[in-house]
C-alpha cells in the first residue's frame, strides 16, 4: 500500500483535493455557505475590478457628464429614482387593489410606503459557473447592509450578499443559494422560489394549485426582505408528476441581468 | 509554466472576467475566459498542474462570487486534469478542433454543475438550462477560445510557456 502511494504520489494528492473539495461543498449545502472568507476576496478582487472598469465607467461619464450638462444628469438620477419608486408604489396599488377585491369586508389596511433607497452602479458580474452574483460601488460606508434587497426598474434583483465599506456582493434570484418567498399574482398560490443558474424554480405549490405559464409571480413579503408586491419572475413552464405531492415550476427572471447597469437597495 | 505567470493570471482573470467580459455578453449569455484559459493551460503543461491550476482558480471564483465554495474548485480541477490529458494525446494543440474540445469540457462542465446542484437542492429545470444558457455558453466559450488559441501558433511562444517542462524533461 505505502509503495502504491509513494509510486503514485502525485495522483493521491490530487484525489484527496478533489475529496477535499467535495467535502468541502457538502458541508456548505447541509450547514450553509462559509462567510468568512467573503470580505478578504471582495476587497482583493472589488480593488481590481474597480481598477478596470474605471476606463469604461470613465468612457460613459464623458458622454453624460459633458456632452449633456451635469445638471440634465441629476435631474435624470432623480427622476429614476422617482420612477422606481412610482413603479414600486404602483406595483403595490396594484397588489391592494387584488387584496382589495378578495378582501372587500376587511377595512383598515396599512398604507404601504415604498421604502427609501441607495442608487448603486453594477461594477461587476458574476463570474463562476456555479453562481450568479453582481458587485456594485457602494458598501457599509453608505449605509448597505447585508440582506438589504436589491431591485430594478423591473422587478426584483436578488439582496445582498457581503458587504464591505466601499463594494459589496450582491446575490441574484437565479443563483442557486438564493430563496424567495413569492405568491402568483392572478390567484395568490404560495411558493418559494429558488434560483437554478439563470432561471427559478418555484417549490412547494400543491398539484392542484392553478399555476399557468406566463404568471406573474410577486414578492410575498413573508420572508421579510422584500417588500409585497414587487414583480419578480414569470412562469415558462409548470409540470404535473402523479406520483409527486408537488409542480415543477420553472420561471424567468423579469429582470434581465445581462442588461443591468442600475439598480436600488433597499433600506430595512 | 512559471510560477510568475500563474501570479499575474490568478491576480487578473477574475476581475477581468467580471469585468471586462460583461459588454460581451450576449443575452445573459458570456465567454468563460477562465475556463478557456484553463483549457489552454491544460493542453500546455499536463494534466497535475492544470487539476492545480483548475482547483485554485475555481476556488477563487467561488470566494469572490460568495458562492459554493469548492463546486467550482472541483470542476474546474476535473476540467484541468482531463485537458491536460487530452493535451499529451494530442499531436497539434493549436489545431482548429481543439476549439471543439474546449467547447464539449464546457458543455460538459455545465452539465456536471446542474447535476450536482439537482443532487445537492433539487429542482433543477434541465432541458431548459440545456438549451438556453449551458449550450449557447459553451459555444461561446469554444468561440472565444479560437481566438485565444491563435498566438499559440507562434511556436516560440508555446516554446516560452513550456521552458520550465522542457528543461525538467532534459
Amino acid at each position: 500500500m505505502a509503495g502504491f502511494i509513494r509510486k503514485n504520489k502525485r495522483s493521491v494528492v490530487i484525489l484527496i483535493l478533489f475529496a477535499f473539495l467535495f467535502w468541502l461543498v457538502t458541508i456548505q449545502v447541509k450547514n450553509g455557505r462559509f462567510p468568512f472568507m467573503e470580505k478578504p476576496v471582495l476587497a482583493v478582487a472589488g480593488f481590481f475590478e474597480r481598477i478596470i472598469a474605471a476606463p469604461f465607467r470613465f468612457l460613459g461619464s464623458v458622454g453624460t457628464r459633458y456632452v449633456y450638462l451635469v445638471r440634465t444628469e441629476r435631474d435624470n438620477e432623480r427622476l429614476k429614482q422617482e420612477l422606481v419608486r412610482l413603479q414600486i408604489e404602483n406595483s403595490a396599488t396594484n397588489e391592494l387593489l387584488t387584496e382589495n377585491e378578495r378582501l372587500r369586508a376587511l377595512l383598515d389596511f396599512k398604507k404601504l410606503n415604498p421604502p427609501t433607497a441607495i442608487t448603486v452602479q453594477i461594477i461587476a458580474k458574476g463570474n463562476s459557473p456555479a453562481s450568479n452574483t453582481i458587485t456594485i460601488n457602494k458598501g457599509s460606508d453608505d449605509g448597505i447592509e447585508k440582506d438589504m434587497a436589491v431591485v430594478a426598474e423591473d422587478g426584483v434583483v436578488g439582496r445582498v450578499q457581503a458587504v464591505l465599506p466601499g463594494t459589496a456582493k450582491v446575490i441574484l434570484l437565479t443563483d442557486p443559494g438564493n430563496t424567495l418567498a413569492v405568491r402568483v399574482q392572478r390567484n395568490r398560490e404560495e411558493g418559494l422560489l429558488e434560483g437554478k443558474l439563470g432561471l427559478c424554480a418555484l417549490k412547494y405549490v400543491s398539484f392542484y394549485a392553478d399555476i399557468q405559464v406566463g404568471d406573474l409571480l410577486v414578492t410575498s413579503g413573508l420572508d421579510g426582505l422584500f417588500p409585497k408586491g414587487l414583480p419578480v419572475a414569470t412562469v415558462l413552464n409548470v409540470t404535473k408528476h402523479e406520483a409527486s405531492a408537488f409542480q415543477k415550476v420553472t420561471a424567468r427572471p423579469i429582470v434581465r441581468f445581462s442588461r443591468l447597469e442600475e439598480a436600488l437597495v433597499l433600506r430595512k | 509554466m512559471k510560477p510568475r505567470y500563474y501570479l499575474v493570471i490568478f491576480l487578473l482573470i477574475i476581475p477581468v472576467q467580471a469585468s471586462l467580459l460583461s459588454p460581451m455578453s450576449l443575452g445573459d449569455i458570456k465567454p468563460d475566459l477562465v475556463l478557456a484559459l484553463l483549457f489552454i493551460i491544460g493542453l500546455l503543461t499536463g494534466p497535475w498542474e492544470a487539476a492545480l491550476a483548475g482547483m485554485a482558480l475555481g476556488l477563487l471564483q467561488d470566494v469572490s462570487a460568495a458562492s459554493l465554495i469548492g463546486l467550482t474548485g472541483f470542476t474546474r480541477g476535473l476540467v484541468g486534469l482531463g485537458a491536460g490529458f487530452l493535451g499529451r494525446r494530442m499531436f497539434d494543440v493549436t489545431s482548429p478542433s481543439t476549439v471543439l474540445f474546449l467547447t464539449a469540457f464546457s458543455l460538459a462542465e455545465g452539465i456536471f454543475i446542474a447535476i450536482l446542484l439537482q443532487v445537492f437542492y433539487g429542482s433543477v429545470p434541465f432541458w431548459n438550462l440545456l438549451f438556453t444558457r449551458l449550450l449557447p455558453q459553451a459555444l461561446y466559450t469554444g468561440l472565444l477560445g479560437y481566438f485565444l488559441l491563435q498566438p499559440l501558433r507562434n511556436r516560440k511562444i508555446i516554446l516560452a510557456l513550456k521552458r520550465r517542462d522542457i528543461q525538467r524533461e532534459l
